[in-house]
Parts: C-alpha cells; sequence; structure tokens
C-alpha cells in the first residue's frame, strides 16, 4: 500500500479537486466537492446511485466543465487548455467506447494515433498479449463477448500510458477470468499510476484503495486515509447511504 | 517511460477520416442508403416528366439534380455520427488530447468523400436520363460547381449534425435546420449547374455563382471552426 505522507518535503498531489460544484439545471449534482490524491494513490469513491460518483468522474475526465471549482491533474489545471491534462488520463468506464465495425487492432490504431502513441505497433502487441485478445486482433470487436470489450477496453485505456486511471465501476458486467485479468493487470500497473475507482464493491474497493470518500448528495459525507476496516466502513456506509436514501 | 508523445493534428485527421472510411465501407449503410434515393429519385423524375410526352427538361436539369443530392447527402449527414453516438464512442473521442476542429474536418472530408462517391455514380446516370447537350467542354465547370457545393453542404452539414447528435429528435431537427441554410447555396448551384447542361456557359454570369458558393463555404468554414468546440461539447 502506498504511504500517504510523513516525509519532509512531500511531492505535489498527483490529483487536486478543490470546491468541485456542478449543476444540472436547478439540481446540484455536486456540491463543494474537494479532496487530493498523491502521486501512485488509490481513491475508491462509494456512494449511493446518484450521489455524484459519475459526475465527478466525468469532470476528472474531461467529458464535463464543472460549474465552479478548480480541478488540476498532474500538474494541468482543467481551467486551462485541457489538452495536455487529457494525455495523462486514461477511462475505464461500463461503456468499452470502441468501434463495434472496427477489428481490434483498428480500434487499438486508432488511439493510438490520436494519443500520438510513437511505439504504436508494439505497444498494441504488448497490451493485445497482456488481456489476453492477441488471438483475436484481427476479429471485429462486434463479435467479442462482454468480457473481451471490457479487456479491450482496458488495453485502450493504457495504451498511452496514462499517469492517472479513471475507473468508473470496472468489474461491473465482467466474468471471473475478465475480473482476475483486471485485478492482475491493476495490481502490476498500481505502482506507476494514481487512481480514482468510482465503485459499489465495497470489498474490492477497500482492498485497492489508499483513500476512500462516501459521496452522498453531492457532497463527500466520509474520507479516511490509510487502512480501513472493512466492517466498519461497511456499517459506516450504509448508515450514510440509508441516511441520504431517507434525505 | 512515461514521456510525452508528440502529438500531431495531421496524423489524429488521418486516424479520424480513416475511422469512418473503414467502417463505412464495411457497413455500407450510409452509402447504400444515399445510392438507392439518388436513383430512385431519377428514375421517378425521369418517369415523371416523360410520361406527358417530349418536353425540354433543360431549365429544369440543375434543380432536379441538386434535389436530389441535397436530400441524399442528409442520409448521409444523419448517420455521420451515429458510431459515436449509438456506440458510446463519443466520450472516447472526447477524451482524446485533439483539437476539436480536427475532429470536425476529419469528419467533413468523410462525408465529402461518401458524397464523392455517390456523385461519382449518379451523375452519368442523370447526364443520360435527362441532358440533352453534350457538356464535355465545361466539364471542368461543372466539376468545379460540384466540389464547391458539396463542400457547402458537408461544411453546414457536418457542423448541424455535431448540434443535432445531442438531442433525442436528431433525425428530425438535422432537416429542419440544414434545409433553410441550404437554400442561398442550392440555388447558385443550381443555376450554375443548369447553365453548364444547356451548354450556354458564360463566364461573365458564371462567375458571379461561383464566388458566392466560395463565399457560403468560407462563412461556414470559419462559422464551423469558431463554433465547433461548443458544438462537440456538452
Amino acid at each position: 500500500m502506498t504511504a500517504s505522507g510523513g516525509d519532509a518535503a512531500a511531492p505535489a498531489p498527483e490529483i487536486v479537486v478543490d470546491g468541485l460544484t456542478r449543476v444540472f439545471g436547478r439540481r446540484d449534482v455536486l456540491r463543494d466537492v474537494s479532496f487530493s490524491v498523491e502521486r501512485g494513490g488509490f481513491v475508491a469513491l462509494f456512494g449511493p446511485n446518484g450521489a455524484g460518483k459519475t459526475t465527478t468522474l466525468r469532470v476528472l475526465a474531461t467529458l464535463l466543465a464543472p460549474t465552479s471549482g478548480s480541478v488540476s491533474i498532474a500538474g494541468h489545471s482543467l481551467a486551462d487548455d485541457p489538452t495536455p491534462l487529457r494525455r495523462t488520463i486514461g477511462l475505464i468506464s461500463h461503456s468499452p467506447l470502441l468501434y463495434r465495425d472496427l477489428t481490434a487492432y483498428e480500434n487499438l490504431r486508432f488511439y493510438a494515433d490520436m494519443y500520438g502513441v510513437e511505439d504504436r505497433e508494439q505497444r498494441i502487441t504488448e497490451l493485445l498479449d497482456r488481456v489476453e485478445l492477441a488471438h483475436r486482433r484481427y476479429d471485429i470487436v462486434r463479435t467479442f463477448s462482454k468480457g473481451m470489450l471490457q479487456r479491450l477496453a482496458i488495453a485502450r485505456a493504457l495504451l498511452h500510458r496514462p499517469r492517472v486511471l479513471l475507473l468508473d465501476e470496472p468489474h461491473s458486467g465482467l466474468d471471473p477470468h475478465a475480473v482476475d485479468i483486471l485485478d492482475g493487470l491493476l495490481a502490476e500497473i498500481r505502482a506507476e499510476h494514481t487512481f480514482v475507482m468510482v465503485t459499489h464493491h465495497i470489498q474490492k474497493g477497500l482492498e485497492l484503495a489508499s483513500q476512500v470518500l462516501i459521496l452522498d448528495g453531492g457532497r463527500i459525507v466520509f474520507r479516511q486515509t490509510g487502512a480501513v476496516d472493512p466492517q466498519a466502513f461497511t456499517a459506516v456506509y450504509r448508515e450514510h447511504v440509508r441516511e441520504g436514501a431517507v434525505a | 517511460m512515461s514521456a510525452a508523445p508528440a502529438l500531431s493534428g495531421r496524423r489524429q485527421f488521418w486516424a479520424l477520416l480513416r475511422k469512418d472510411v473503414v467502417s463505412e465501407l464495411r457497413t455500407k449503410e450510409m452509402l447504400i442508403s444515399m445510392f438507392l434515393f439518388s436513383m430512385l429519385a431519377m428514375v421517378v423524375f425521369h418517369y415523371a416528366f416523360t410520361a406527358t410526352g417530349d418536353i425540354d427538361l433543360s431549365p429544369f436539369t440543375g434543380g432536379m439534380l441538386w434535389a436530389v443530392f441535397v436530400f441524399a447527402s442528409l442520409l448521409g449527414l444523419n448517420r455521420s455520427f451515429v458510431h459515436e453516438k449509438d456506440e458510446g464512442c463519443l466520450d472516447g473521442l472526447l477524451l482524446c488530447p485533439v483539437d476539436r476542429v480536427t475532429i470536425f474536418f476529419a469528419k467533413m472530408t468523410g462525408n465529402l468523400i461518401f458524397l464523392g462517391l455517390i456523385q461519382l455514380l449518379a451523375v452519368p446516370v442523370f447526364t443520360v436520363f435527362f441532358v440533352t447537350s453534350g457538356y464535355w467542354a465545361d466539364l471542368s465547370t461543372f466539376v468545379a460547381v460540384l466540389v464547391l457545393a458539396d463542400i457547402g453542404i458537408c461544411v453546414l452539414g457536418t457542423l448541424l449534425a455535431t448540434i443535432a447528435m445531442s438531442t433525442r429528435a436528431r433525425d428530425l431537427l438535422l432537416p429542419i435546420v440544414f434545409l433553410p441554410l441550404i437554400v442561398p447555396l442550392l440555388i447558385a448551384a443550381t443555376a450554375a449547374t443548369t447553365e453548364v447542361f444547356s451548354g450556354d456557359v458564360t463566364w461573365a454570369t458564371l462567375w458571379g455563382k461561383l464566388a458566392f458558393l466560395l463565399g457560403y463555404d468560407a462563412v461556414f468554414l470559419v462559422a464551423a471552426w469558431g463554433t465547433y468546440d461548443f458544438a462537440i461539447g456538452e
């Protein structure tokens, strides 16, 4: 697990979210959300449905503009030109973000060109091997199963060697084999990446996280850094989710 | 190890264009619908006008040709973001560190290629059906009219298709906004084409129409350049 401070010269955080607010119409989906993550850190973001978890992730991914507040990733501010920031992030979400009428190779080549990956062929081969899809390299993605699509989506997200990985319920809909591959990959790249993961899977989230947040009603209602006792956390989580549901 | 890779707008443009062309050539959904509509419209026009006997169609040729192409292009434009929207790939595209104008130019060029392919097949058929005088001598002028009008259709159409993509009634919204805005271009292209097909081209009159088409293209290119970031955003 990543240590959470204590050194005299602490490095600048990799992700800084400060006073983030997002309004849709008259509805405040995010209200004054602030947190920071050190380089190599892993934030697990929990919360009931509609708490604002995915909205937070979409703002971090530059897919949604904040109504107010600031976001900085790897030293790049979202308020400035977001292009350099986009180079530093990779997103794995429910949707694989793959073109169904292209082959696995064509999809990865497309994204490699979009991100300016210099060792394109070598990188594609390496990642297809890693997600065990080398044998389906030239197959149309439309013919892939959900698990295969998600494995290819992992390869897509890692293609440009992002410093920060944003994961939106990455385990949902995966077969056990795909879960093993995803977990293996996450363990392998854990040290050199910073993660923000939205999940409902408490056990998995706590296993991986160096910082745990519970978001409810657009606010952070619980945060803890370092090791978290799963039983105590589950009790706290249930309490917040139930209160949130009543509110 | 994770040094920032060099980004090239040209490489991104070709990647976007290749992706759209390969996807379309694999499914042919857009090309087939555009081609079938063009052929069907010309056959209907042919039988409608020849049913009443021999009439001189030359004053109507430009109008018929551009009516066919404008509606055929609408079929294509409506589908130009279908992969991004229906397959959820728009987020993947917007995540990429790419200038939004590069996305516009790649999409616009793709639409231009598809419309050009349809015209390559449809113009000879149209000529056989409706054009009585040879226009070989003015072929380059005709190609100039086609290219300038096609650019206008695809520039405006791509911009509006992008805006319509995020709405629930995108299939309805695009023609409702596109058709009124394309009318000035349609009038100039129709007049210029009729002049070419009549075999009576005079540069004094044609120049004004070509200049209008050029101006129309320029205006909407600048508009797309300035607004595309907002058009494709949230």
